[in-house]
């Protein structure tokens, strides 16, 4: 990763200065080498949409204790269904660094990866489930919960 | 049949420890500061969350955008929230992020929404020409809203349509982005928008 002479541990310190220069933002230098550079939908397939539901796997849950990092954050994560945007901003991880790692761990079958069909949006039955679901919210509502 | 999702990805996709609920999106866009995180926060079950999303610019108008060569993505700070509508549907509520003097793309953010709200200021009506461009552009079903802030309009309705050249198909309607009732109604304008063009289309 380090080109033209620098020093690792050079490389490591300016990433951490300019972290800390952005107040409450994510540490996004260790994902992206941690996708080895790659990004969400560079390749042929689109990339899944921020609303496709992730969820662990039996298997993924059994080898937690042998991931690391981001990985096992994910895996953990995921033990209850959510989408890539929840799983993002809750790991203060990009979108796009959390769609690689998805694939790769479901992939590697420590993920199911569900994504939302393309018609969905356009489908009377869907339509009215959204309809009457929303018709039952009441006029107001108590305290919000912090995490869904 | 799609209301029963099933994993699309992996060859051991099949163990999910649980199912997940079929997600359905909605978009809300307007402008900067226009109430877009108050309303998703008025009906979201959760605190709205923040992710970073990319989005195209450009440097041109948006009536070109398939044509300009001259974009760049850029990554942007998206407020988002649902709604468990049952145990099986859960609604996103995405609000776009407000970008000023440049066109933009939310692709990675609209495509495959069942609709949008286009939040509108009436003391600043031009931050939301490009939301309705946008989506009338991509054909997303949509309705404009009008936030009413301290419960007052400063405009007629009919001026606002006539102002921002809202085509009269389009829904055009007040609400309260600090209400939850409110939201849940203009939220169900934009679906009643959805459900009719999907109506039309499995009777064409």
């Amino acid at each position: 990763m380090v080109v033209g002479g620098r020093e690792p541990q050079e490389t490591e310190e300016g990433t951490w200065d300019d972290e800390e220069a952005a107040v409450g933002r994510a540490p996004a230098v260790r994902p992206f080498l941690l996708t080895a550079g790659r990004v969400s939908g560079g390749g042929a397939a689109a990339p899944i949409p921020i609303e496709t539901q992730i969820v662990s796997t039996a298997d993924g849950l059994s080898v937690l204790g042998k991931l690391a990092f981001e990985h096992h954050d994910i895996v953990a994560a995921c033990r209850r269904p959510q989408s890539v945007a929840e799983l993002a901003a809750r790991l203060r991880l990009h979108l796009n660094v959390v769609r690689v790692l998805a694939e790769d761990l479901c992939a590697a079958g420590h993920l199911a990866i569900y994504v939302p069909h393309a018609r969905a949006a356009q489908d009377i039955s869907v339509l009215r489930r959204v309809i009457n679901g929303l018709r039952a919210v009441p006029d107001s509502r108590g305290t919000l919960r912090d995490s869904g | 049949m799609v209301s029963v999702p099933s994993p699309t990805h992996g060859a051991h996709s099949a163990t999910a420890v649980e199912q997940p609920p079929l997600p359905v999106k909605l978009v809300i866009a307007g402008g900067f500061g226009v109430g877009k995180t108050t309303t998703v926060g008025s009906i979201s079950e959760i605190r709205p969350l923040t992710t970073e999303a990319a989005i195209t610019e450009v440097a041109a108008g948006v009536d070109d955008l398939t044509h300009t060569p001259d974009k760049t993505t850029t990554t942007v700070a998206m407020d988002f929230g649902c709604i468990t509508l049952d145990p099986t549907l859960k609604l996103y509520l995405f609000g776009t992020p407000g970008q000023d003097r440049f066109g933009f793309m939310w692709d990675d953010i609209v495509d495959g929404a069942v609709g949008a709200l286009v939040i509108v200021d009436t003391r600043r009506l031009d931050d939301c020409y490009a939301a309705v461009d946008y989506f009338e552009h991509k054909r997303i079903p949509f309705a404009v809203a009008v936030n009413a802030f301290d419960g007052a309009v400063e405009h007629d309705l009919e001026e606002v349509r006539w102002a921002l050249d809202i085509a009269d198909h389009v829904p055009l309607t007040v609400f309260d982005a600090r209400r939850t009732g409110s939201v849940r109604d203009a939220l169900l304008v934009v679906l009643d928008v959805a459900l009719s063009r999907a109506q039309a289309a499995a009777a064409s």
